[in-house]
């Protein structure tokens, strides 16, 4: 097999998928090479990521980053989150094959896509209720 | 342990074990080369020219006109290669759904300077003898059609298209790599000058292959090095595999006909389950004229390659039809020529069938497939 077993625990019971009622944050991205496409929604608490959810269409590891990608960033720091690098949505899934290091980068751009989403939100929130 | 389920023959085949037998004395017994005078070559050369005569009279053709490659792109080559070296220069006719051995070698030829003319296809995949027709110049040296796509299974109108070569006096070679030994041909019936098969697509070993040339067809030789084949393909022959290839075709002349409404009905076993219990699936490829093993299905809006690994992690191998390659989707040049929409396409996967796939594995596989599709299609973002 070419694809860890973290991988393909992800794949085969993906967490955190779905949609999510009012979220804080909602981000997508879209990998144009190959179609893929992940949707991601937060939950922000006092400034830390209560739950996280999204929807991918794409190849298996693009399922396996965005359901290891969105647990990964769960009780993270909002702030951290905005500059979440690439490499650990692939170390979440156990490394990937360099013809698929994309799947990484899709999911974590859609994530960061969110967080940013959120913190605008975050930012608007707080300055109507100055 | 999970079943192992194969529904990958168009890609290749295990061998038979009548093959494996039969071969097995050429790599340590009787090791010779052919082409050496000893009785150590000339047991080795019993062994080629048994599979040659073999092969010949499947084919219902002279011993003469059947020369061993490494491959069935290797005999793609050397029939395209072989015509185009022997004329210089002219015109090339292909179709848009042939095999990459074919397509590219036109292409490369047409970049040397030959002209090329690549016609269409159907919704189904298939030619139109008529383009072939209309494609026709005066300075026209080579029509190059396959028999049977790889991909959707769809059988060309080859008996229509070779009259019109005939008519016109151009060479018409047939990549047969999908079809020989899994459909009756008759080469002088259908007019083809140069048929390319392989062995490992019938149960055979890799790495062998031949070309059919029709006495008088024009041809350059495009190896050099020896006087092999008839000074057609310089290179000591794979013996082993010769001996295989041609085992492999006496079995098949004994078993295709039985195996061919046997798989035919699998296939449209694994189709008629499908098409009722997973919603928004589509059939590529000839409703009637395909292969018979062959079964090409876009599943709409789930990707390929989620399909093949999850069905892989259930143990049924099958493949996907848009290849992920360094990142970047294509969409097979097939499905692409066929006009297929672009959401089903990237969701297409090929099930091809083969001697030992039962009723059951066919169970196991729509088993396996229904909750798979529901699965990929419920984490994604786009709805049916």
């Amino acid at each position: 097999m070419r694809y860890s077993d973290t991988l393909i625990d992800h794949f085969r019971h993906p967490r955190n998928v779905g949609m999510m009622r009012d979220p804080d944050g909602v981000g997508e991205s879209e990998y144009a090479e190959c179609m893929d496409l992940t949707r991601v929604f937060l939950r922000v608490r006092e400034g830390r990521i209560e739950d996280a959810r999204f929807q991918t269409y794409g190849c298996g590891p693009t399922i396996a980053a965005s359901s290891a990608g969105t647990e990964l960033i769960r009780g993270a720091a909002l702030a951290d989150v905005l500059e979440l690098a690439d490499a650990r949505v692939e170390a979440a899934v156990g490394g990937l094959p360099p013809d698929r290091a994309h799947a990484a980068q899709v999911v974590t751009a859609a994530i960061r896509a969110a967080a940013r989403d959120a913190a605008a939100r975050c930012r608007m929130t707080s300055r109507q209720g100055d | 342990m999970n079943r192992r389920v194969y529904l990958d023959h168009n890609a290749s085949t295990p061998v038979h074990p009548e093959v494996l037998e039969a071969m097995l004395p050429y790599f340590s017994e009787r090791f010779g080369n052919p082409s050496s005078i000893h009785g150590f070559g000339r047991e080795a050369r019993e062994g080629l020219d048994t599979a040659r005569e073999r092969i010949s009279s499947f084919l219902k053709v002279s011993k003469d006109e059947v020369v061993f490659t490494s491959g069935g792109t290797e005999s793609d080559n050397m029939a395209i290669k072989g015509v185009a070296a022997a004329r210089g220069r002219g015109h090339l006719v292909t179709s848009a759904v042939e095999h990459h051995a074919v397509l590219r070698t036109c292409e490369t030829l047409a970049k040397q300077g030959f002209d090329l003319t690549v016609v269409p296809v159907d919704g189904h995949g298939m030619v139109s003898p008529d383009d072939v027709r209309r494609a026709m110049r005066p300075d026209t040296i080579l029509v190059t059609i396959m028999h049977a796509n790889s991909e959707v299974g769809t059988i060309q109108p080859v008996a229509e298209i070779g009259r019109i070569t005939r008519e016109h006096g151009v060479t018409f070679h047939v990549d047969g790599v999908q079809t020989f030994g899994k459909l009756p041909l008759d080469l002088d019936a259908l007019n083809i000058d140069l048929l390319s098969f392989s062995g490992h697509k019938i149960y055979g070993p890799k790495g062998i292959a031949g070309l059919y040339i029709r006495k008088g067809t024009k041809m350059a030789s495009v190896q050099h090095g020896g006087e092999h084949e008839r000074r057609r393909r310089a290179g000591t022959e794979n013996v082993p595999g010769a001996v295989g290839l041609g085992k492999a075709v006496e079995v098949r002349a004994r078993d295709m006909a039985e195996e061919e409404t046997r798989v035919r009905t699998l296939r449209d076993r694994l189709w008629t389950g499908l098409s009722k219990r997973v919603p928004e699936v589509r059939l590529n490829g000839h409703p009637t004229e395909r292969l018979p093993g062959t079964c090409n299905v876009c599943f709409r809006h789930v990707e390929s390659e989620s399909i093949v690994l999850g069905l892989d992690l259930k143990g049924i191998g099958v493949s996907a039809g848009s290849a992920c390659t360094s990142g970047s989707v294509e969409p097979s040049h097939v499905l692409v020529a066929m006009g297929v929409p672009l959401d089903w396409a990237m969701g297409t996967v090929r099930c091809s069938l083969g001697r030992t796939t039962t009723a059951e594995d066919i169970d196991y596989v729509l088993d396996s497939v229904e909750p798979l599709a529901g699965k990929l299609r419920s984490l994604s973002p786009m709805k049916v």
